[in-house]
């Protein structure tokens, strides 16, 4: 492994200059501490308007409010009048090495105008080349080469949405030959040199520790600890030689204990629950929204942040 | 073109076509083969695009039987690979696709029950518009009723079909056993658009189809009751026409009115 500071540097604007179209808002400042929350989903809608569930705060799945009109964009309206929100993509397809899609980000850019989230995120991976799109989050190469075309990419979208993003660590299954850094180096390296937020997926970084034969602690202690500003929670399929990150079941012991240690590590971080498929009655979602609470109550003792984000203390 | 884009182009093309040339760039991991582990994104791909379908055409689904919708499913996958970022437009192309290829073009009830869940579909998220008050057609002076228009609500669409795909859905949604396949020599008259927030559709009688057709096209009232007259008992006309806008405007079909030409 080549070692991270031994990176080339070159920013983006360096070797853009002509790509910066967008407002120029970007302020640096991390993105506040939101509390323990959930990804919203449209069975939950009901339930979360005409009860008080005690949930902070909801991430959003952007492209599901990409559409022209009609209820879910209504629901979501609802929503952030009472909830802080935070958009959530999949199809950003920030690695990818095709032309950027202008369509999508404009429809991005547009729904965050009318959203106004605290932040807005999606994945380090690439979904799909020469104009087709695969819907799922590819694994890339962890090369100087990779990295430089995604600090580039980054701030190409950051200049166009007038922000930082956040981008989260996937779940993999391969790993290419031949790479040049760690995942973590990758990460560091593109969060320090492009200015983005990390969004940290504890059972993400549990599965492909295991899919790959690495330490998860060792992943944990490889991010800086200033860059990460939330956590994403979920549960997998276990293959028994492998594991697959389904976000069907609940979370498990063994990314329960990472959440902890990571906790240790950066501090109050918002977090969410994320369950994907086989979606839950609400009820069931809120005690492992509980539960995040009360470990960072527990871990997080002295911070009154996290304290203060306990419903009705 | 960089190592990264080669790598790239050679992963998706093993994704999409099965090819394995992609496996001498990936590594065996501890505990499986390559194989094994690339197998995931390639099984993730096709399950994923057909539960999406699935997802949006679930009548579709159920009557077609499992297996033959899993293997519609994968062939359109196939045939019409995702162009867009939203997975919501992957199954705009499912009618068309159906009625293009056998067997499923041997059968109009199957690609015109996809044509009437498309449209629901569309609906569902089509562009909000304004919704025209009943109090607002009372207000219009008598003498002005002969020149007013009707604006058709913005998610409204209207469409023939020529076999019992709407009665094949009802049945679906009532989780009751479909009728047998029918086409017949008059077309089914749909009427498609989303009612507070809910999508919802109706079949319209020949007169009814006829005066919804004309009106959208811009025909004004006086008109439209004069073509009634031909219909049927031309005594009557001007309360069928007025009975058959109660019910459009009750039912939110409609955007605005306006007068004159």
């Amino acid at each position: 492994m080549t070692p991270s500071a031994s990176i080339a540097e070159k920013s983006a604007s360096e070797m853009n200059p002509g790509l910066a179209t967008g407002e120029r808002v970007r302020s640096g400042a991390k993105p506040p501490f939101l509390g323990f929350g959930l990804g919203l989903r449209p069975q939950h809608y009901n339930d979360i308007l005409d009860g008080d569930p005690p949930i902070d705060w909801f991430e959003v799945i952007s492209e599901n409010y990409m559409i022209p009109g009609g209820k879910p964009l209504q629901m979501l309206e609802r929503i952030r009048e009472r909830y802080p929100v935070v958009m959530h993509g999949v199809s950003l397809s920030i690695a990818s090495t095709a032309a950027p899609d202008y369509e999508y980000l404009t429809g991005l850019r547009d729904l965050a105008r009318r959203v106004e989230p605290k932040w807005v995120s999606d994945h380090l991976c690439w979904t799909g080349v020469h104009g087709k799109n695969l819907h799922d989050l590819m694994p890339i190469p962890y090369t100087r080469e990779s990295l430089d075309h995604v600090v580039d990419r980054v701030q190409l979208v950051q200049d166009f949405l007038g922000r930082e993003i956040v981008l989260e660590n996937v779940s993999t299954y391969v790993q290419f030959a031949n790479p040049e850094m760690t995942e973590w180096e990758f990460l560091t390296e593109l969060s320090r040199r492009s200015g983005c937020w990390l969004l940290f997926d504890v059972n993400n970084v549990y599965v492909s520790a295991f899919n790959h034969g690495y330490d998860p602690y060792t992943f944990l202690e490889g991010i800086p600890r200033d860059r990460v500003v939330q956590f994403h929670m979920a549960g997998h399929t276990h293959m028994e030689t492998h594991i697959v990150d389904t976000h069907d079941h609940p979370v498990c012991d063994e990314v329960w204990d990472l959440y902890a240690a990571a906790l240790k590590r950066f501090g109050a971080v918002s977090t969410i629950i994320e369950r994907d498929d086989h979606i839950p009655p609400l009820d069931e979602l809120l005690v492992e929204v509980q539960k995040l609470r009360d470990i960072a109550a527990e871990v997080l003792p002295e911070s009154g942040e996290a304290r203060q984000m306990e419903r009705g203390s | 073109m960089s190592d990264f884009q080669r790598l790239q182009d050679e992963f998706q093309r093993c994704i999409v076509s099965g090819d394995d040339s992609v496996l001498d760039k990936i590594l065996d991991s501890p505990k499986e083969k390559r194989d094994v582990l690339f197998g995931v994104y390639r099984f993730a791909y096709s399950s994923r695009l057909v539960e999406a379908l699935s997802n949006d055409h679930p009548f579709l689904h159920t009557y077609l039987g499992d297996e033959m919708f899993d293997e519609m499913g994968k062939a359109y996958v196939v045939a019409k690979p995702s162009h867009h970022p939203n997975l919501r437009w992957f199954s705009q192309g499912i009618p068309e696709f159906l009625r293009a290829n056998k067997p499923y073009s041997d059968h109009p009830e199957i690609y015109e029950l996809a044509d009437l869940e498309k449209a629901l579909n569309d609906v569902f998220d089509a562009t909000d518009g304004d919704v025209l008050a009943i109090e607002e057609v009372a207000a219009v002076p008598p003498d002005s009723w002969n020149d007013l228009r009707f604006h058709p609500h913005s998610t409204a669409r209207r469409f023939d079909l020529t076999s019992n795909a709407a009665a094949i859905w009802i049945a679906l949604k009532n989780e009751e056993t479909p009728p047998d396949a029918e086409v017949s020599g008059e077309p089914s008259r749909i009427l498609v658009w989303r009612q507070d927030n809910t999508p919802m559709f109706r079949e319209l009688t020949a007169e009814e189809g006829m005066m919804w057709d004309e009106a959208a096209a811009g025909i004004p009232f006086g008109v439209l009751c004069s073509m009634l007259a031909t219909y049927d008992d031309p005594d009557s006309a001007a309360g069928r026409g007025a009975g058959y806008l109660r019910g459009w405007i009750e039912s939110g079909l409609l955007s605005g009115i306006s007068i004159g030409s």
